[in-house]
C-alpha cells in the first residue's frame, strides 16, 4: 500500500530568510556594482577610468558648486543645465503625452485613425534617437527646439501604442453591464473607460519619460549648446570619464527619486484596488520557493472567505 | 403590474455563409409577479433573448415591450460572471447604478446589500471577496435599482454547489419579499424546477419549444419527491424534444 503524504511547504528561517528578502536583495545591488566598479577599477589599471571615489568627489563638488568649473555665460552650473534639460524634457513630454493620447483614442477607436498613422507611428517607433539628433541638429540649430522635438519624437509613439491597447482591452462586458443599467454616457467613460485604461497610461507614461530622457539627451549632445547632454560631451571632450560617469548618476538618482516620490504613489493610488498578491510572489510560489510573510496572510484572507461560504450553505 | 410580451422575435448573427439564427419567430407574454426559467442547450438562444430584452442587443425583427402598469417598465440584470468594476468599492458598484448617491439611494444600497448578507462589505474591493460573494454583490446590484422586472443569465452557473444552492434560497427569499417579474436563464433542469413557475423549453435554432408550468409549494427542496418527480418529468421532454446534451 502506498501512502501519500503531503507537506506544508517549509518557510526560511533566519540569516536565510533576511537574505532572500526584496529589501536585502535592493540594498544589495549597489553593492554589487561598487565591488565590480572597484575590480574593473583595479583590473585595468587606467588613468582615465576612474575610482568610484572619484566620482563621488566630483559629484559632490557639482552639487556644492565647489568644482571650479564654469560651463558657460548661459549654463554655468549642474543646477543650470538639469533645469534646462528638465524644462525641455516636460515640455516635449506633455505634448507626447497629449497627442499621444488623442491619436492611440483615436487608433483604438477608428479602425480607418488605426491604418492611418500604424506605419507612421512604427517608422518613427524604429528610428533611433541618433537619427533624429543629427537631422534636428541639422534643421533647428542649437535652440530648445530640438531637444523638445526630440522627447517627443521618442515618447509619443509609446504613449500612442499603450493609449490604443488599452482602448482595445477595455472590457466590453463591463459596458454592457452599463447599458443594461441605463447609466449615462459620461458616467460610463469616468466609471469605466478612464479606469480600465489606467494602466496603459501609466505604462505610456513611464515608457515616455524614460524614452524620452534618452532622446533628449542624445540631441543635447548633439545639437546645443547647453543641457545635461551638453555637459556630458563637455566632459567627454575633456577626457574626463569622471565627469561622463558622475552626470550619468545624477540622470539614475534622478530617475529612481521621480519613481519612488513620484509614479510609485500615483500608482499606488490609483490601483489600490488590485489583490495584493505580486507576481514574483506568485511565481516563486509557483517555482517552490517558501511562501513570503504577506503572500501567507494573503492566503489566510482567502481561507477566511471559504470558510465564510461553506458556512453559510 | 409587470409584464413582458415579445412578438415573433428574430435575430440573427453574420451574413451570407457565416449567418446563424440564434432566435426564430419567437413569441412568449409573462405577466405578473412571476418566476420564469428559461432553459435549454447550449447555443440555444437562451442569452440572446435576455440580452434583447434588456436592450444590450437589437433584434433582426420583431417586437418587445415591457411594461409596468402601462408605462415602459425599468429592467435589473443579473450576469453570468458578477461583473463588478472592480476598482470600485461594493457600495460604489451599487452607487453606479443607481441614477443619484443621495442617502436614500445609499440606505438602499445598504438594504439589499444586508439581504444578501454582504451588509459589512460595503467598503471592500471585488477582488477582495470570494466568487459567491461577487455574485451576490452582482444580485444586490440588481435589486438595487428596484427594477419591475429582473433577467438573470446563468447567475450560479459559475459557482460551486453548495454556494449556488444558497443564493439560490437566497434569491427566492428576495423574490418572494420584493414581488419582481423575473426571467432566469439556466441549462441547469434541477434549478429551473426548484425556483420557477413557469419553465421555457427552447431548442438549438432558438426555437420556443415548449412552455411549462410548475405547480409545486414555495419553497421547494431538491430532495423532496415532488420536485424530483417534476425535475424528472421536465428531463423526459427535454428527451423527447432530442435537447439533452450528450
Amino acid at each position: 500500500m502506498t501512502t501519500l503524504v503531503t507537506k506544508a511547504p517549509t518557510r526560511d528561517q533566519g540569516p536565510m530568510r533576511v537574505l532572500k528578502s526584496p529589501a536585502t536583495a535592493r540594498i544589495l545591488f549597489p553593492i554589487v556594482v561598487l565591488a565590480i566598479w572597484y575590480i574593473v577599477y583595479f583590473t585595468i589599471d587606467s588613468r582615465i577610468f576612474p575610482s568610484p571615489q572619484r566620482v563621488l568627489v566630483f559629484m559632490w563638488e557639482e552639487v556644492t558648486l565647489t568644482s571650479g568649473v564654469r560651463y558657460s555665460s548661459v549654463a554655468e552650473n549642474l543646477y543650470v543645465q538639469f533645469a534646462i534639460s528638465l524644462v525641455r524634457l516636460t515640455i516635449g513630454f506633455v505634448a507626447a503625452m497629449i497627442v499621444g493620447t488623442i491619436v492611440g483614442l483615436a487608433m483604438g477607436i477608428s479602425k480607418a485613425a488605426d491604418a492611418f498613422f500604424h506605419d507612421w507611428v512604427m517608422g518613427v517607433l524604429a528610428m533611433p534617437a541618433l537619427v533624429f539628433a543629427l537631422f534636428l541638429g541639422l534643421a533647428l540649430g542649437h535652440g530648445h527646439l530640438a531637444p523638445i522635438i526630440a522627447v517627443f519624437a521618442a515618447g509619443a509613439p509609446f504613449v500612442i501604442i499603450n493609449v490604443r491597447e488599452g482602448v482595445r482591452n477595455t472590457p466590453k462586458e463591463l459596458f454592457d453591464m452599463a447599458r443594461s443599467f441605463d447609466v449615462p454616457q459620461n458616467k460610463i467613460t469616468r466609471h469605466v473607460l478612464i479606469p480600465s485604461l489606467m494602466p496603459f497610461f501609466f505604462a505610456a507614461i513611464r515608457y515616455a519619460y524614460a524614452i524620452g530622457w534618452k532622446g533628449l539627451v542624445i540631441t543635447e549632445v548633439f545639437a546645443s549648446d547647453r543641457g545635461m547632454g551638453w555637459t556630458i560631451k563637455f566632459w567627454y571632450d575633456a577626457n574626463r570619464a569622471h565627469g561622463v560617469i558622475g552626470y550619468a548618476l545624477f540622470f539614475i538618482i534622478f530617475a529612481l527619486a521621480l519613481e519612488k516620490l513620484v509614479f510609485d504613489p500615483l500608482s499606488a493610488r490609483a490601483f489600490k484596488w488590485r489583490p495584493k498578491i505580486d507576481a514574483v510572489q506568485m511565481v516563486e510560489g509557483d517555482f517552490g520557493a517558501a511562501p513570503s510573510e504577506s503572500f501567507l496572510q494573503q492566503e489566510g484572507q482567502v481561507q477566511e472567505q471559504v470558510s465564510i461560504e461553506s458556512t453559510e450553505g | 403590474m409587470a409584464e413582458i410580451k415579445v412578438e415573433h422575435l428574430h435575430k440573427e448573427f453574420g451574413i451570407g455563409e457565416d449567418r446563424v439564427v440564434a432566435l426564430e419567430d419567437v413569441s412568449l407574454g409573462v405577466q405578473g409577479h412571476v418566476f420564469v426559467s428559461i432553459v435549454g442547450p447550449s447555443g440555444c438562444g437562451k442569452s440572446t433573448l435576455l440580452n434583447i430584452l434588456s436592450g444590450i442587443e437589437t433584434p433582426s425583427s420583431g417586437t418587445v415591450t415591457i411594461t409596468q402598469d402601462n408605462h415602459e417598465a425599468e429592467p435589473g440584470y443579473v450576469f453570468q460572471a458578477a461583473r463588478l468594476l472592480p476598482w470600485r468599492t461594493v457600495m460604489d458598484n451599487l452607487l453606479f447604478v443607481q441614477k443619484d448617491r443621495s442617502d436614500e439611494t445609499r440606505a438602499r444600497c445598504q438594504k439589499y446589500l444586508e439581504m444578501v448578507q454582504l451588509g459589512d462589505k460595503g467598503d471592500k474591493y471585488p477582488g477582495e471577496l470570494s466568487g459567491g460573494m461577487q455574485q451576490r454583490v452582482g444580485i444586490a446590484r440588481a435589486f438595487s435599482i428596484e427594477p419591475d422586472v429582473l433577467f438573470m443569465d446563468e447567475p450560479f452557473s459559475h459557482l460551486d454547489a453548495i454556494t449556488a444552492r444558497s443564493l439560490r434560497r437566497e434569491l427566492h427569499e428576495m423574490w418572494k419579499l420584493t414581488r419582481k417579474t423575473v426571467l432566469f436563464v439556466t441549462h441547469d433542469v434541477g434549478e429551473a424546477v426548484e425556483l420557477s413557475n413557469r419553465i421555457l423549453v427552447f431548442a438549438k435554432g432558438g426555437r420556443l419549444e415548449d412552455d411549462l408550468q410548475v405547480d409545486l409549494p414555495f419553497p421547494r427542496d431538491p430532495s423532496d419527491e415532488e420536485v424530483a418527480i417534476a425535475k424528472a418529468q421536465v428531463l423526459k421532454k427535454f428527451e423527447e424534444l432530442d435537447l439533452v446534451a450528450t
